[in-house]
């Protein structure tokens, strides 16, 4: 049941990150094209064609998106973390397995569940830190640059969806660890979720 | 010990965590956090730069592009693009003798053309092309060999997470690389297809042949392709041309994909659900990895092994030519065994100050440019060569019927064009350079 | 650790910052003053240099860096970290400069009366500098306030990002490496910067116009150059007075001094490259005045918030620069 429960955790910090992800990028693009619809007011060209048209264009007060910047590397912090859980879940970290097919099978699993037990470590690591990071960002009142909100802001989004790693990251190093002991699988490996 | 022996020693330690499984973002995590301590004596340093530089590398502005291509990939995926590439290469090229193949790695050259990334378009071209390459008789080998190379053809033809990524650690013009590695990318669909056509004539058992389309047929396959072009026109030409920065030209990519992708009434919400999670798997064995990379090259900054090495190596007097053989024949033994994002996050750092240090005979951002690609391209080639080759093995997965053996002597062909293609672009780089106006 | 304390200790600091080694900070002010620490201590101190974030982090990290002890000692810009160093920004208002030199020194004076206890109290400073005159580098002329409406421009800190959108002008944030690609390609049209930086970006060769505004600069930046204070007080005394005897209220306008020489080379090459340099007369000057007092008043009220006398700050640092 819990790992059922961990599974759909981390996909829903999947998906909500995957939003966000597509908000931003919907973000960028509305940026982009303010700012196209503002230089081509501006430009010799339009303004040739028709100077009313140009004014009005203007007028609108159509331009880039004010600290698209500055959304977009708050938002995408948070994407990334928000997408940690899933890939350790699911064992989708880079590793090289080419010479541990010679190894026995004890030492395979027992590298596999030390590995894990690791990783989690340092994901509560970072996220400790991240909120110890937080924490600087709210004494020292620092602000973005444009928007000028408090940079602790986005450290906290971020530091929220590094909790639920932790939360995943302390369920797989502890089902490794159990199946290490007693030999059963618990871990549903995410089977019959291969794309 | 001293700073610069920690950073020499780091390298092995490294390598044997690797391979003893570490993922590998952890094991470069572990041996930066190691050598600070030792160095200084205390965690401190790792300590203070973890409560930043973990948020500061996942906000990066210019690193936003990689989830963003990945999306781009992943919707081009669900949006039937790929199959409307093969049938219309295949129109024109499947009666050829191997010419199946050969329309194969053109579609791969046009997917190349929206995806960032190899994996994904070998796993894509190879659920359209290699049923209908078993069905005219190629054989299993061959077919996996010749995806798995076409799949490189995703990195080799810009847009590519590996340019970008080497771009940020080189502190070079994201734009100007793409641009550069257009022409080498065409090359090595060409290689490909001279590699198949000399294939199919050793081995003729290797591969069926097929009636000819007619050219009615074939100008209508054509018109199917329009929104690869469009894709492709507007995010490199966009970011070429200036209308917009390489992270919005991947933003309007992801955005004019996915709005193809539901034309096409391809892209359910099942499907937009899965590329989220497959987005989301990609991106953070990526930042992770970067991440790791971080904090080991921070402390082998702080070892100084970079100045040291490359001090030295200026110091012998070798020839440019010959420093710059050694370090491509490193990247293809390397490459046989790690993976290609992998191997540039961690030895960019330590080689390009090397080659910069070198007279080449060209400015200093043009020999950048130069050995940017033809690193991209041997890193590449890694992602083909047996044992560890992750082209190989996504594609072997999705045929479980070809034995590994067969796909892995069938793909020393296709490593062979790849290495003849590395040796004409290092002795003339004005074949990388030309449309960069040098 | 037994070595008694009538034997020579090496010591070895690291100091970090954001630009390339061959820039003319680096070059020209922190290489000479590490020489000179580096000579004068018989090289007991050793000053490691590390350009480039080489050892890892944003710009905007530096001062956490510093601080923590995870490296001895950075340069960095205050308003790399906006809010922060909110006494520091008095010097970055509008039409506050004359010259970097003096500048610098009120810069560092002021420091000693207003910050020391609050802005820059978790680190030791050794040099407080600002750069020489602000210029806007655009595509097309600015010559008037009107020719700024609806430019899209790279503003350098966060007082001038108000002012150019309270000016009419369309700020874009973006990193300094970027501004290049940006301007070649009409993602920004202008770029506020100081002389001595147009030279590394280049910035001469993409764009034709440049408006200065000679003997009251439109803007200038603040820097920090410090020292983790921990690294500091452990110092054995003969060492901390080659460190004080090079820091302080005459390094730091050595710096600024430094810093507006920097801005010839640049400024010549535009010239010789046939560049249009727009200079504004002291009556125009006194109309972009006029329209920068609103961003000003925001900047006291904004200080008002926080508990700050912006008023007698700025009143202050007028004095100090008068004299
Ligand atoms: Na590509
Ligand atoms: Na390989």
């Amino acid at each position: 049941m819990l790992s059922h429960l961990v599974e759909r955790l981390a996909r829903f910090m999947a998906i909500l990150g995957g939003l966000v992800l597509t908000g931003l990028i919907a973000l960028t693009c509305v940026s982009v094209l303010g700012r196209g619809l503002n230089t081509l007011g501006h430009s010799g060209f339009l303004t040739s064609l028709s100077e009313s048209g140009a004014k009005a264009l203007i007028a609108t007060g159509v331009g880039p998106v004010q600290g698209d910047f500055e959304l977009l590397e708050a938002g995408i912090s948070f994407t990334i973390f928000a997408f940690l859980p899933i890939c350790q879940l699911r064992r989708g970290h880079a590793t090289v397995d080419v010479f541990s097919t010679g190894f026995p099978h004890w030492l395979n699993r027992f590298l596999e569940t030390f590995w894990e037990v690791l990783l989690s470590a340092l994901i509560l690591l970072i996220t400790w830190r991240l909120f110890v990071g937080m924490h600087d960002k709210m004494r020292y009142e620092e602000t973005t640059f444009i928007l000028q909100f408090p940079v602790w802001w986005a450290f906290a989004f971020s530091f929220g969806a590094a909790l639920v790693a932790s939360v995943v990251a302390v369920y797989c190093a502890v089902a490794r660890t159990i199946e290490l002991v007693t030999g059963r699988r618990l871990k549903s490996d995410a089977e019959g979720e291969v794309h | 010990m001293s700073l610069l022996e920690l950073g020499y020693l780091s390298f092995p330690v490294l390598l044997v965590l690797i391979f003893l499984r570490a993922p590998i973002g952890l094991a470069m995590m572990i041996c930066g956090l190691g050598g600070l301590w030792l160095a200084t004596g205390t965690p401190n340093i790792f300590m203070s730069k973890l409560k930043s530089e973990t948020y500061s590398t996942f906000s990066s502005y210019s690193l936003t592009i990689i989830p963003m291509f990945l999306l781009m990939g992943q919707f081009a995926t669900h949006s039937g693009m790929s199959s409307s590439l093969f049938k219309a290469a295949e129109s024109w090229l499947g009666h050829r003798k191997g010419g199946v193949a050969m329309a194969a790695v053109g579609a791969c050259a046009g997917f190349g053309a929206i995806c960032g990334s190899s994996l994904a378009t070998a796993a894509t071209m190879s659920r359209v092309a290699l049923p209908e390459l078993r069905r005219y008789g190629y054989s299993g080998g061959f077919s996996t060999a010749t995806l798995a190379a076409g799949g490189t053809l995703g990195i080799l033809i810009p847009p590519s997470v590996i340019l970008v990524i080497y771009a940020i650690l080189t502190e070079q013009n994201i734009a100007k690389l793409f641009l550069a590695a257009f022409v080498p990318g065409l090359l090595a669909a060409i290689g490909y297809m001279i590699t198949i056509s000399i294939y199919v004539r050793l081995y003729p058992a290797a591969a069926g042949t097929r009636e000819p389309v007619p050219y009615a047929e074939r100008m209508r396959a054509m018109l199917e392709v329009w929104p690869v072009l469009l894709v492709f026109g507007l995010v490199v030409g966009g970011i070429y041309l200036g209308w917009f920065t390489p992270t919005e030209g991947a933003a309007v990519g992801a955005a004019g994909t996915g709005v193809l992708a539901l034309l096409s009434g391809n892209l359910t919400w099942k499907m937009f659900i899965d590329s989220m999670i497959q987005t989301a798997m990609s991106t953070a064995m990526i930042f992770f990895i970067i991440l790791g990379a971080g904090f080991y090259n921070g402390f082998l900054a702080l070892s100084q092994l970079p100045q040291e090495l490359s001090g030295w190596v200026v110091g012998q007097g070798f020839s440019p030519w010959m420093v710059l053989t050694l370090v491509l024949l490193f990247y293809l033994a390397f490459g046989c065994l790690m993976d290609s994002l992998s191997m540039i996050l961690l030895t960019i750092p330590i080689f390009f100050p090397v080659i910069s240090a070198l007279d080449f005979g060209m400015s200093p951002e043009h020999v950048a440019i130069w050995f940017g690609i033809i690193v991209l391209i041997v890193v590449e080639v890694g992602l083909i060569t047996p044992p560890v080759g992750m082209n190989l093995f996504i594609i072997n997965a999705m045929d479980r019927s070809t034995p590994m053996k067969e796909t892995y002597k069938a793909v020393l062909w296709f490593v062979t064009s790849d290495i003849v293609r590395v040796i004409i672009l290092v002795l003339f780089p004005s074949i990388t350079l030309f449309l960069l106006g040098g | 650790g037994t070595a008694s304390s009538t034997v020579a200790q090496e010591v070895t600091l690291r100091l970090h910052q954001f630009l390339p080694a061959q820039a003319n900070v680096p070059k020209n002010v922190l290489d000479p003053w590490a020489d000179k620490i580096e000579a004068e201590s018989d090289g007991r101190i050793k000053i490691e240099r590390y350009p480039a974030m080489q050892l890892g982090g944003k710009p905007p990290e530096l001062i956490n860096q510093v601080i923590d002890g995870a490296v001895d000692i950075v340069w960095t810009v205050a308003g790399y970290t906006p809010g922060r160093f909110p006494r520091a920004e008095v010097f970055e208002l509008p039409f506050t400069m004359t010259d970097a030199e003096s500048m610098s020194r009120a810069y560092w004076k002021l420091a000693e009366e207003t910050m020391m206890d609050e802005d820059f109290k978790l680190f030791k400073p050794l040099g407080l500098w600002v750069h020489g005159p602000g210029v806007i580098h655009s595509s097309k002329p600015i010559t008037t306030l009107d020719d700024l409406n609806g430019v899209k421009l790279r503003a350098p800190t966060r007082v001038t990002n108000k002012l150019f959108s309270n000016l009419g002008a369309t700020p874009v944030g973006m990193p300094v490496p970027a501004i290049p690609e940006a301007l070649s390609k009409g993602v920004i049209d202008a770029s506020v910067i100081p002389w001595e930086v147009v030279g590394a970006l280049k910035v001469n060769e993409l764009v034709g116009n440049h408006t200065e505004f000679p003997g009251d600069a439109l803007y200038t930046t603040s820097f920090i150059f410090a020292m983790n204070k921990d690294k500091y007080d452990a110092l054995p005394d003969d060492l901390k007075a080659i460190i004080d005897a090079n820091s302080g209220e005459d390094f730091s306008a050595f710096a600024g001094k430094q810093m507006q020489t920097d801005d010839a080379g640049p400024r010549a090459a535009a010239v010789e490259r046939g560049n249009n340099i727009i200079t504004q007369t002291p009556e125009q000057i006194a109309e972009w005045r006029t329209a920068a007092q609103g961003t000003i008043d925001e900047w006291i009220a904004e200080m008002d918030a926080k508990g700050i006398d912006g008023k007698a700050l700025k009143d202050r640092a007028a004095e100090l620069m008068a004299n």
